[in-house]
C-alpha cells in the first residue's frame, strides 16, 4: 500500500493535472469544433410580434480551433467565442432594422452535441429586443423537402420579420477590407442614386414584395423596388454568347422534391447589402427556397459565393407571406432630390471626385 | 364634415398601424436615431417620388431666420398602400414635424410623425425602418 504521504503527494498531482486540464482552453473543446445550427429565441427578438415558441432567429454557427482559443463565424461573418471548461460566450454583432450595429452576447454551456444558454443585448438599437434564450444543433445538410415537387409558388409575396441575423460584419478579404475601409455608404450606395443594387441585396431587402409568375419554362421574379425583372430558367438553358454580367445576373433553377434551388451567375460587381461591401463580377448566388405545408409562407437561405471579396460565404435568410390583398406598385425612381442635397451642401466636386468607388469589378 | 371625419380616422388610423419603413440605404448612414426634435414650419416643396419622398420645409429659428430642412420618409410605393399620397401634404401647409435630426448638424430631418393643419396626424412609427410590418391596408 502507498505510503500516506505519497498518496497525498499523488492526489495533489491528480487534481492539478485535472484542474490544468478542465480548465485549459484546448481541453474538452474539441467536441465543439465543427458547424452548428443556432437558433434564438424570445419575445420581439427581429421580430415585434414574435413569441417564444418558435425560433425568431436562426443562423450558421461555425468553429474551429485556433492555436489554444477559436474562431468563430455566424451566417459568414466574424464573431468572438470564449470557452471556459464547458462554458461558453458568443458576442454576435448584427444591424437592427434601421442600420444600426448592435451585438448580442451568447452565454450557456455545451457538449458534443448540444448548447444552450441566455442572451442579451448591447448596444442602441432601433426596436429594443429583451434578449432570450439560445440553443445550437450539429449541423445537418438542409434535406430537400419531401413534398412533392415542383410546388406552385406562384403569386405576390410580401416580406416577412425574423429569421435573418443580419449580421453585421463579413470576414472579408484583404483586398475587400482595404476596398471598403473608405466606403461611404450615403454617397457610393448605388440606390441613393437609383441604381440597382443588385440582387444579392434586393433578395435579402424587407421593405418590398415581389410577384412569381410561372411560365414558358422559366419562373419570373417581379420585384417592386426599382421595378427589377429576374429570369429564371427552369429548363437548363445557357447563357447566349457574350450575355453581359448585370445587376440581376443569369439565373438557373431546379427542383429537388418541394425544394426550389437556384444558381446564379453572370452579376456585375455591385455590393451585397446596405453596408455597401463590394460583390465582384463574377461571383455566384445560390438561393433555396421552400413553400410551407400551408402554402402561405415561402422561406429561403442565400448564399454568396465570392471568394474574391469573402473568406466564408455571407448567408442571409429571408421569409416572405402570401398576399393576395395587393398588387406590385409602379415604382420609377428620380436622382434630383440626391444631387440637390449635394449642391446645396457644396459636395458635388466630392461627389464626383469618389467615382471610382462606384466601379466595382 | 363627413369627408373631414373620414380624414381624420384614415390619419389616426394610419398613426396606429403604421410600421415604421426605410426602404433604400441605412437610416444610421445618416441620421441619429438616439435624439429626436420638433419642428414646426411651412411645407416650400412636396417631392413625392423614389427613393424617398422629401418635404422641403421653411423654419423660422429663434433668431427669426428661414431655415431650409430636408424632412423625409418614406418610398413613395409604401406609403400610398396606407392612403398617404402626393396630396396628403401640400405646399403652403403648416404642419409640425417630429424626427430623427441629420448628422454633423445637417438639416435633415427623418419623419416620425407629423401633425397636418386640421391637427390629424400622420404617423411613420417609432423610427425608420428597412420594411413595413404593417398588414396591407387597403385604399
Amino acid at each position: 500500500m502507498m505510503p500516506s504521504a505519497a498518496r497525498k503527494s499523488t492526489a495533489k498531482i491528480i487534481v492539478m493535472i485535472s484542474t490544468l486540464l478542465l480548465t485549459a482552453p484546448g481541453f474538452g473543446q474539441n467536441t465543439i469544433e465543427g458547424d452548428w445550427m443556432l437558433y434564438l429565441y424570445g419575445p420581439g427578438i427581429g421580430n415585434p410580434g414574435s413569441n417564444e415558441a418558435k425560433p425568431s432567429i436562426e443562423g450558421k454557427l461555425s468553429l474551429n480551433q485556433a492555436g489554444r482559443g477559436w474562431t468563430g463565424h455566424v451566417e459568414g461573418g466574424p464573431v468572438s467565442v470564449d470557452t471556459k471548461g464547458n462554458q461558453i460566450e458568443i458576442l454576435v454583432d448584427s444591424r437592427d432594422l434601421a442600420g444600426f450595429r448592435f451585438f448580442r452576447r451568447l452565454q450557456g454551456e455545451f457538449t458534443g452535441q448540444a448548447m444552450m444558454g441566455s442572451f442579451t443585448i448591447e448596444g442602441y438599437t432601433e426596436q429594443s429586443e429583451p434578449g432570450g434564450s439560445w440553443i445550437a444543433k450539429r449541423f445537418e445538410p438542409p434535406q430537400p423537402s419531401q413534398t412533392r415537387g415542383p410546388v406552385d409558388i406562384t403569386g405576390i409575396w410580401t416580406p416577412a420579420p425574423g429569421v435573418d441575423f443580419r449580421k453585421y460584419s463579413m470576414d472579408l478579404t484583404d483586398e475587400a477590407a482595404s476596398w471598403f475601409e473608405n466606403y461611404l455608404a450615403h454617397y457610393d450606395h448605388p440606390n441613393v442614386r437609383c441604381v440597382s443594387p443588385g440582387i444579392v441585396a434586393m433578395v435579402a431587402w424587407g421593405a418590398y414584395p415581389f410577384e412569381i409568375l410561372d411560365s414558358m419554362g422559366r419562373l419570373t421574379f417581379l420585384y417592386e423596388v426599382d421595378s427589377e425583372v429576374r429570369r429564371i430558367y427552369m429548363n437548363g438553358k445557357a447563357p447566349p454568347e457574350y450575355y453581359p454580367p448585370s445587376a440581376m445576373g443569369f439565373s438557373n433553377g431546379n427542383w429537388n422534391g418541394g425544394t426550389l434551388t437556384i444558381e446564379t451567375q453572370l452579376l456585375e460587381g455591385n455590393i451585397r447589402d446596405f453596408r455597401g461591401e463590394p460583390v465582384s463580377e463574377g461571383a455566384r448566388m445560390h438561393e433555396q427556397y421552400q413553400l410551407s405545408e400551408d402554402g402561405n409562407t415561402l422561406s429561403a437561405v442565400i448564399t454568396l459565393l465570392d471568394p474574391k471579396n469573402y473568406k466564408q460565404p455571407p448567408i442571409r435568410r429571408r421569409k416572405w407571406v402570401r398576399n393576395s390583398a395587393t398588387e406590385i406598385y409602379p415604382y420609377e425612381c428620380d436622382p434630383d432630390s440626391f444631387y440637390r442635397q449635394m449642391y446645396n451642401e457644396d459636395k458635388l466636386d466630392m461627389y464626383f471626385g469618389r467615382s471610382q468607388r462606384r466601379l466595382i469589378e | 364634415m363627413v369627408d373631414h371625419i373620414w380624414k381624420t380616422g384614415l390619419f389616426m388610423l394610419l398613426l396606429l398601424t403604421s410600421g415604421a419603413v426605410y426602404g433604400h440605404h441605412s437610416f444610421a448612414v445618416e441620421f441619429t436615431a438616439q435624439r429626436t426634435i420638433t419642428l414646426t414650419g411651412t411645407v416650400a416643396e412636396v417631392w413625392f417620388r423614389n427613393p424617398h419622398v422629401r418635404y422641403y420645409v421653411e423654419v423660422v429659428n429663434a433668431d427669426k431666420q428661414i431655415e431650409n430642412w430636408d424632412v423625409r420618409t418614406s418610398s413613395p410605393s409604401l406609403l400610398v398602400r396606407k392612403g398617404w399620397t402626393k396630396n396628403t401634404i401640400r405646399v403652403g401647409d403648416n404642419i409640425v414635424i417630429k424626427g430623427h435630426p441629420g448628422r454633423e448638424g445637417r438639416k435633415l430631418l427623418s419623419v416620425i410623425s407629423i401633425r397636418l393643419p386640421d391637427g390629424s396626424i400622420l404617423g411613420q412609427g417609432p423610427g425608420p425602418t428597412e420594411y413595413d410590418t404593417t398588414p396591407e391596408s387597403q385604399p
